[in-house]
């Protein structure tokens, strides 16, 4: 995870901004490969793990990059601008959709402490499984602002700017959203302090 | 009683958002408010939670599918001036591949000097000698980043600032090395030597890992020491710590102290003034297994007969660490010292009832802190209420 996201900010530079605003399709290829995941990674989690929906979701982001790279003044940060059209696409892609699917059946995960080494392995897969639906189950404006913490390791104010509020109101929606997080998952917390 | 909880701050304050100002606030409000504490421990837990988020990849074919799409999109260029020189050549198969290596070569250099530079750091105060942060001798003050080692000869001594929760005193021929420092965990190793800790902060956010245990702050001063053989050795002079190894736990207050041993983790607990024979005794029955004293008594038998009311705290650890026929042995002897309060019963004790012990723990507790009503009260909410909060209490 990590050497993906230290290696997006440097390719990404304003020479590689401008081709694609000039429609170099190379350009817009090395874009691509840059954010696919990110972006991905917070569609997925925003449809409670339906890879189709992500999967639109992310060409959509992408499409939309591309017919629009051309406004980009370089007023904000580009991935700003970037998780700002994410944002919006999951947000509309929710309000078309009625329902969200669950990840998978949400079984109950022992104490950790109670297994074998082997076994605790699995317990850390079944612990991010957990996550994973929890998240999911979180309403929209308490989810992206994690999302976009978690996933793309962004400072409140430039959440705030994503997102279009306040730091402060970002600031609340993580505390609501953590609270509700613990709330959910309360029966992991064994498992999380024994795990760190 | 509190005008202005800090909850609003917490999830930011766990996240090390807040200034240093305003996080040294959230964390003196957090000492005395439980309210606020309570809902710290909530949204703590929750940033755990959400670090475990993995990032998901995205599927292979992703782009040739967009491609398709694109094939159908009308790419409208910034401008109709036709692509530059530059441009094109630039973006040739061969010219991008070289490019994009530079570039990656170039982004990880230029992200590891940003690294070095503005991770975090404690600043470290030189007081003897020349200690040494890596291969480089401080001046009168340097910074430890993490991952980096502090080490003093054997004429040296450095004191270090740990954030804004407290200082740590280095003594000489000591290694040391900051692990991790963010708002809700603060942590060092030390592999060899002594230190001393002055820690002011809510308890479990400053950490000591050595060789055999780890040293978990309860809001205490203490010192510890490791020899090199990884044996440590913890002593307490105010407050509580908690010192640790996998599901081995031993509770320490002041005035008490705690050995370890690598592969065998904290030994029992004991007042530092218990008779020589007591301590001699404990330390075979903590470390040499089976092993009996020249009298041909066990270990056992002598810590029990050598045991005052204060040495309780001995004996309440090693009702965990016995086995159940030498346990009635430890029970009878508690029980003659300091008798069960009322909901306590010898079948729950010798059973291991979490509860009753607890309870008998916290009568116990007034005798080994020896503690006037006034500053028992302030100590039970400290080590009581913000223990319980934590899981502490009489953990296991």
């Amino acid at each position: 995870m990590e050497p993906r996201a230290v290696m997006a900010e440097p390719i990404i530079d304003e020479r590689v901004i401008k081709a694609c605003q000039k429609g170099d399709r190379e350009a817009f290829r090395l874009l691509f490969e840059t954010y696919r995941d990110r972006v991905y990674s917070i569609a997925v989690y925003s449809f409670a793990g339906d890879q189709t929906a992500a999967a639109d979701v992310t060409q959509q982001v992408f499409l939309k990059l591309l017919t629009t790279i051309s406004q980009f003044r370089g007023d904000s940060q580009f991935t700003t601008w970037l998780y700002r059209l994410v944002a919006n696409a999951c947000i509309d892609e929710q309000r078309k959709r009625k329902r969200f699917l669950p990840f998978g059946d949400a079984t109950p995960v022992n104490r950790i402490e109670d297994r074998k080494p082997q076994e605790r392995h699995y317990a850390k897969v079944e612990l991010a499984d957990s996550v994973k639906l929890a998240i999911a189950e979180l309403k929209p404006h308490f989810r992206l602002p994690i999302l976009l913490k978690y996933m793309e390791e962004l400072s409140y104010e430039e959440i705030a700017d994503v997102l279009g509020c306040s730091k402060g109101t970002v600031a609340s929606r993580l505390n609501r959203g953590h609270k509700e997080l613990a709330r959910r998952l309360s029966h992991l917390r064994d498992q999380v302090v024994l795990g760190d | 009683m509190f005008s202005n909880h800090v909850t609003k701050d917490l999830s930011g304050y766990c996240q090390g958002e807040l200034s240093a100002e305003a996080s040294r606030a959230v964390a003196e409000h957090l000492i005395a408010c439980r309210r606020c504490r309570s809902e710290y421990e909530e949204i703590k837990l929750g940033v755990k939670l959400a670090g475990h988020l993995p990032l998901v990849v995205a599927p292979d074919d992703l782009w040739s599918q967009l491609e398709a799409k694109l094939e159908n999109q009308t790419i409208r260029p910034k401008s109709d001036r036709p692509r530059s020189r530059f441009v094109g050549r630039i973006f040739r198969p061969v010219p991008i591949a070289i490019a994009a290596t530079l570039l990656v070569a170039f982004g990880m250099t230029a992200l590891w000097i940003y690294r070095q530079e503005s991770r975090p750091s404690w600043e470290v105060a030189r007081l003897l000698g020349a200690p040494m942060i890596g291969s480089s001798r401080i001046g009168q003050t340097g910074q430890l980043g993490v991952g980096q080692w502090l080490e003093t000869d054997s004429a040296s001594r450095a004191k270090i600032s740990v954030a804004s929760i407290g200082q740590v005193e280095i003594d000489p021929n000591t290694r040391v090395r900051l692990i991790e420092t963010r708002a809700t965990e603060h942590r060092l190793e030390l592999a060899r030597g002594r230190m001393s800790a002055h820690i002011w902060a809510p308890p479990r956010l400053f950490f000591v890992d050595t060789p055999s245990g780890v040293a978990a702050d309860l809001g205490c001063a203490y010192t510890l020491e490791v020899d090199d053989a990884g044996a440590s050795l913890l002593r307490v002079t105010a407050g509580w710590v908690a010192m640790q190894l996998r599901d081995r736990e031993s509770m320490v207050p002041a005035g008490a102290a705690c050995a370890t041993r690598p592969g065998i983790g904290p030994g029992t607990p004991y007042f530092e003034d218990a008779s020589e024979a007591f301590r001699a005794a404990l330390t075979k029955l903590d470390f040499e297994p089976g092993a009996s004293n020249p009298s041909g008594d066990s270990s056992l038998k002598q810590v029990i007969e050598e045991s005052r009311v204060r040495d309780t705290l001995t004996l309440w650890h090693l009702l965990y660490r016995v086995n159940p026929d030498d346990r009635v042995l430890v029970f009878e002897r508690l029980a003659a010292l300091a008798p069960p309060p009322n909901g306590v019963t010898r079948e729950g004790v010798l059973q291991l009832d979490e509860g009753m012990l607890r309870l008998w723990k916290g009568e116990l507790d007034n005798i080994w802190t020896g503690d006037s009503a006034l500053r028992k009260g302030w100590i039970n909410a400290w080590t009581r209420t913000v223990g319980k909060i934590k899981g502490l209490e009489g953990k296991r």
